[in-house]
């Protein structure tokens, strides 16, 4: 699953771990989501939401 | 080693300093080059000198990289005395087993002394899989775990087929612990490898 997230962070100018301090998960965590290399579970999509002010079909995107 | 050389050498070095020191143990031992009693005595040599710098490197390691948890350490260490309390227990049964000849009940006694810390083991990676609240790192252990057991499968139906065969000698079935605690170990390089 593609994501915008690396894009929306670097638009608020918000390092990984600013953005993981945020989500209360590890760096390595927000890593593996932007590089595609996890898919995170719903209820963590809906965190990362929340903290973008967004919906999630707006940050995760289909293949 | 020196405090320098301790504080600058990472858990790759550590980890593989420990592996090929138990591969030269455990094939001095398959070979009769050494009996048991030097052999679990180097064992525990080998385990007091290794083991606490690998969980020690490994968690500043993750705390630099932003891929630890206070689940994690709190894991960590409970592996840490559990390995230790295994290498012992395994050595001080093994030793008394050779040196006095006792009955069947306490023999079984003898045996959980191994056993104990194996358990712990276990149940350290229950608890962490229960307290872990990051699920990615979660799913890493989860991963490392299941390749760990694939050592374990792979290894165990290959020597059991060559000792049947009468191609190797015998080895004893606790050698499981050891092989997926290397096998998750080959895991989670293999996955951070992968992250990077």
């Amino acid at each position: 699953m593609n994501n915008r997230l690396k894009v929306l962070r670097a638009e608020r100018n918000w390092s990984q771990q600013e953005l993981a301090s945020r989500l209360e998960v590890s760096r390595q965590s927000v890593n593996a989501i932007e590089t595609g290399k996890y898919d995170p579970s719903l209820p963590l999509a809906f965190r990362i939401a929340d903290v973008f002010g967004m919906a999630i079909e707006d940050i995760f995107l289909r293949e | 080693m020196t405090d320098g050389m301790a504080r600058t050498r990472g858990p790759a070095f550590w980890g593989t300093l420990f592996g090929i020191a138990m591969a030269l143990i455990a094939a001095a031992r398959i070979l009769d080059m050494i009996n048991p009693p030097t052999g679990f005595l180097l064992l525990a040599v080998v385990s007091a000198a290794c083991l606490p710098q690998i969980f020690r490197t490994a968690m500043a390691a993750a705390r630099r990289s932003g891929n630890s948890s206070s689940a994690l350490q709190a894991y960590n260490k409970r592996m840490l005395f559990a390995s230790l309390g295994y290498v012992a227990g395994l050595g001080v049964a093994t030793l008394v087993y050779e040196q006095i000849r006792l009955a069947t009940p306490l023999l079984a006694v003898l045996a959980l002394l191994p056993a104990i810390p194996t358990l712990a083991m276990i149940w350290a990676m229950a608890r962490y899989l229960l307290d872990e609240t990051d699920e990615y790192l979660r799913y890493r252990t989860l991963l490392a775990s299941v390749i760990g057991l694939g050592f374990v499968l792979a290894l165990g139906s290959f020597w059991g087929f060559l000792e049947t065969f009468g191609v190797v000698p015998h080895v004893w079935a606790w050698w499981v612990v050891p092989v997926f605690g290397i096998g998750m170990g080959i895991g989670n390089c293999a996955i951070l490898a992968r992250g990077r």
